[in-house]
């Protein structure tokens, strides 16, 4: 506890009761349960009650689960969103261990490293609509990389699957997040002592060994987090799916907008739930492998 | 254990800035025992350093004195009043941290008149205050500069501007000088001694280094696991220390044992061939008695030479000989074992008679350079 | 702590990874100056290349007319939104941070609900609070609903960044301001504060270009009226005009703008007080 938060506990000799850190805490507890905690009580609330065609009335049902379940349409959605997370996923983590070992590890100037990692980091700063739909000009049939493979020659006829695809999707969805990916590996990369890398490497091991054995170790913590960030951003979409497959795909959760634009909010609700629960699981299996905790507050 | 008896005033001034502590205990809440029952006193005015080993509790002695923890147990008292429980400011007593804590954001001025602008003084009133004892530490020129474009020295007369400025009766220095090279560091401790000269203020420094603590201190106090193990003048604790521990500790002696094998005349025979002079009542023949002897007071020959002393004496082999400057260090491996034996030559007397690595040599001593130690 | 080979130069995994990461940036940053671009369209180009002259066509199109639907009232929504979440999230996130540095009751449930924050899926939560306000008979509105919709994306990130701060910052620095006599505030206002104001100003641009930026937990809970994201958002649906892209544009010019800013007042002040602008 810090020396002025010290005083301003209550005293007795040397032992005090932390009074100041509870209420300056309490303000996000406060707020965070009353937007985070009480919202996803009343989503489960609402995944039990009924409706009819104006209005939603409270009641104890399992039909809107059974209906979520049992839907061909919810299996495919969940088989396709787990498709895009995992091609999501993998291409992140290569880029973004590429773009944090190079920061990390082949900068000399601790300065230039971070105004390149600043780089990287400043469109995440800006709007991520604007962001996907850039991609639009640039990967339609008559879009700049068609326009240019043609002018040069590689190919005769523009190529389709560049856009209203699967791979447009992955394509926007690895420009959003692929920094959810860098940061924590940049973070746990420049954690690992020098002296440690040249140790290894005075000792012969050869660059790739020094890598294999001593960097991507530390970066386990790194690619744990940057992996619960991805996965859930991609699970959780609606709106990249939807407009860079051009329609022709949907996400769990655009399933549920579409709810939601007919009022079902108790199948949403459900539907929600169902996610829910598939998220915590796998987040809480992926972070059985790292103290969470004392990665972003650090030793105490 | 009261330890006034040593101090080189023969009596408690009534100066500002005498302590007392009384009983002090520290326990943290995990269990762990910093400092365990100190009784000590300090003399008003005087320079005091507090001497040991990390993890002695020396630091935690220092803070609390100053009021950034508080004791489990006891009293501290300075100038006659109890101060547990009130805080640093109203005890009249000011710190300088290790590292100097001189707020990164504030010019020099700034940082020499914060504990002024606390207090509600006025803009031209605290400058003018600080300016004057800006002055006292020579810094006038770079009154204006961030503490990052200071170097160590500077920045350490920043800190003690900082302290100084509120005239308190007590300075607490913690490891002062760890923080500057070799150099600096003997340079600066000067500094430290004139300024508390010229100040007449108590200043409780404390160290890990011992030549340091003999250099500066009226009163050196050693400790070792929460207790205060000696507490003399200088001089007192680097010629005549109490205890095997603080001989070894302070560096400039050997400790020799030896069973209790007859006593006459004052003078008590051990196994060894050790003969040394006794204080006070003899302990009981066959006790393990130890006694410490000055590294420089030790001759040191080729072993075997003729007129060799057989008594007070080392022969062993020649471990390692350290080319000092002003003197020899050469280190012995005893052949009745035991721990090694250090000497130091006079340079100059080493060259005429030089004993080599791996050689057979003798360290021998006069009996009035051996000291007895009492027991842990 | 560069890799280096044998001969002291560059070893060729810093050309292959120096490679990966520039096609990195222009890949980041490639779409978005296409969008710049083609936002000066000219009068008869369309949505993509090739550019059809160049004029501000576009953004007049944009300012004036009605099938962008209601531009003006939304920034008049969103930059105030923007201001109150940004000065809220610093000054909660500060407190909390100066909280967590010790252990209190109750500190590691909050911590792990501050991690669900931010990794529940937006929409969700969006719909959750809406669906909350319905339950409470309240109406939804920009600045009840989706203001604590906003807060619970930001709050986290300024939370991490405070946490990174406060892991740095020297607390010798309080215990020197105590010693010369400052009582708690006074060392908040004098000396924390001021010194861990890059951290701060951290915080506030997180705090107003996550929520100038944020959709998903905004669109349900912002009630009648709309921020600058759902019109984008709307506009993706209905207009098939260059002038998406010059609202991209502008918006996008804020955004850099607010950053410019940021970046350069820290840079300012770690230069002033650290000699360098090395963290």
């Amino acid at each position: 506890m810090g020396p002025t938060m010290a005083t301003l506990a209550v005293r007795r000799r040397d032992r005090s009761v932390p009074v100041a850190a509870i209420l300056l805490a309490l303000p996000l507890g406060v707020i965070l349960f009353f937007f985070v905690v009480a919202p996803l009580i009343s989503v489960v609330a609402v995944s039990f009650f009924r409706y009819d065609n104006f209005a939603v009335i409270p009641g104890f049902t399992l039909e809107n689960y059974q209906s979520v379940l049992t839907s061909g349409l919810t299996v495919s959605l969940y088989l396709e969103m787990i498709k895009l997370a995992f091609l999501t996923w993998a291409c992140t983590l290569v880029i973004g261990f590429c773009v944090a070992y190079f920061l990390v590890f082949h900068v000399r100037s601790k300065l230039i490293a971070i105004a390149l990692f600043l780089l990287c980091t400043v469109p995440f700063w800006t709007s991520n609509i604007i962001r996907m739909i850039s991609w639009l000009p640039l990967l339609g049939k008559q879009g700049v990389i068609n326009q240019a493979l043609m002018a040069v020659g590689v190919i005769h006829k523009p190529l389709q699957f560049l856009l209203y695809s699967d791979f447009s999707v992955v394509v926007s969805y690895v420009h959003l997040f692929t920094i959810f990916m860098i940061v924590p590996l940049f973070n746990a990369m420049s954690r690992i002592d020098p002296a440690l890398f040249e140790a290894a490497l005075d000792a012969g091991a050869g660059r790739f060994k020094t890598m294999k054995m001593v960097v991507l170790p530390m970066c386990k913590s790194g690619v744990v987090l940057g992996s619960v960030f991805v996965v859930t951003l991609v699970m959780g979409d609606f709106y990249v799916v939807k407009i860079m497959s051009g329609g022709g795909s949907a996400s769990v959760v655009s399933a549920m907008v579409d709810d939601i634009s007919t009022l079902l909010f108790p199948h949403a609700a459900a539907s929600a739930v169902i996610l829910l629960i598939v998220l915590t699981v796998v987040i809480a299996g992926i972070l059985r492998l790292v103290d969470v905790r004392r990665e972003l507050v650090g030793d105490r | 254990m009261d330890s006034t008896a040593d101090l080189s005033r023969t009596e408690i001034s009534e100066h500002a800035g005498a302590v007392e502590l009384a009983g002090i205990v520290k326990r943290y809440p995990n269990g762990h025992l910093a400092v365990d029952g100190i009784n000590l006193r300090i003399a008003g005015g005087s320079y005091c350093c507090l001497l040991g080993p990390s993890g002695c509790g020396k630091t935690t002695m220092l803070r609390m004195i100053a009021g950034h923890e508080n004791p489990t147990e006891g009293e501290i008292c300075i100038d006659g009043t109890d101060v547990v429980g009130q805080p640093p400011r109203l005890r009249g007593t000011a710190m300088m941290f290790q590292n100097y804590a001189l707020f990164p954001h504030l010019s020099v001025r700034d940082n020499v008149a914060f504990s002024l602008k606390v207090r509600g003084l006025s803009r031209t009133e605290r400058f003018r205050e600080a300016d004057r004892v800006i002055e006292q530490v020579q810094l006038t020129a770079l009154a204006n500069r961030l503490p990052l474009q200071l170097s160590g020295g500077q920045q350490q007369r920043v800190a003690l501007a900082r302290a100084i400025i509120t005239q308190p009766r007590l300075l607490l220095l913690d490891e002062p000088l760890s923080a500057l090279d070799e150099f600096l560091r003997l340079q600066m401790r000067a500094e430290l001694k004139e300024m508390q000269q010229r100040l007449g203020i108590t200043f409780i420094h404390v160290t890990h280094t011992q030549l340091e603590a003999v250099a500066v201190a009226d009163q050196v106090v050693v400790m070792s696991q929460g207790r205060v193990v000696q507490s003399s003048s200088a001089r007192g604790i680097y010629t005549e220390p109490d205890s095997a521990y603080v001989a070894r500790f302070m560096g400039g002696q050997n400790v020799l044992s030896g069973s209790l094998e007859s006593v006459a005349g004052g003078i008590a025979t051990l196994t060894g061939g050790y003969a040394v002079r006794l204080i006070g009542r003899a302990p009981p023949i066959g006790k393990n008695v130890e006694f410490a002897v000055r590294r420089d007071r030790v001759h040191l020959v080729q072993a075997g030479q003729p007129g060799t002393p057989g008594v007070n004496a080392v022969t062993g082999v020649v471990r390692a000989v350290e080319y000092q400057g002003i003197f020899v260090k050469a280190t012995l491996i005893p052949d009745l074992g035991g721990a090694e034996f250090v000497i130091y030559i006079d340079e100059g007397e080493y060259f005429q008679a030089p004993v080599g690595i791996g050689a057979r040599a003798t360290g021998w001593w006069n009996i009035e350079e051996a000291h007895l130690l009492q027991a842990d | 702590m560069a890799v280096t080979s044998i001969n002291g130069g560059r070893p060729w995994t810093f050309y292959l990874l120096g490679g990966i990461f520039t096609l990195y940036v222009a890949f980041l940053y490639g779409p978005m100056v296409c969008i710049y671009v083609l936002s000066f369209q000219g009068e008869q180009g369309g949505l993509g290349f090739p550019m059809r002259g160049a004029s501000m066509h576009w953004f007049e199109q944009l300012i004036e007319q009605g099938d962008t639907g209601d531009l003006i009232g939304a920034i008049a929504r969103s930059l105030p939104l923007a201001l109150l979440v940004m000065v809220v999230t610093v000054v909660i996130s500060f407190a909390a941070g100066m909280a967590f540095r010790a252990r209190f009751p109750g500190s590691g449930p909050l911590f792990y609900l501050v991690i669900a924050a931010l990794v529940a899926p937006g929409y969700v939560l969006g719909i959750g609070i809406g669906l909350m306000f319905q339950l409470l008979g309240w109406d939804t509105n920009w600045y009840t609903s989706a203001l604590g919709a906003q807060l619970s994306w930001t709050l986290p990130f300024g939370l991490l960044i405070m946490f990174a701060v406060f892991g740095r910052f020297n607390r010798s620095y309080e215990e020197a301001a105590r010693d010369l006599g400052a009582f708690p505030l006074q060392t908040l206002r004098l000396v924390i504060v001021p010194i861990l104001l890059p951290g701060v100003i951290a915080v506030a641009l997180f705090g107003f270009t996550l929520s100038y930026d944020e959709f998903a937990r905004t669109l349900q809970t912002v009630g009648s009226n709309n921020t600058v994201p759902i019109e984008i958002w709307s506009m993706t649906q209905n207009v098939t005009s260059p002038s998406i892209y010059a609202l991209g544009t502008l918006t996008t010019a804020l955004s850099f703008g607010v950053i410019g800013l940021s970046l350069g007042a820290i840079a300012l002040i770690q230069r002033r007080r650290q000699g360098t602008l090395i963290k």
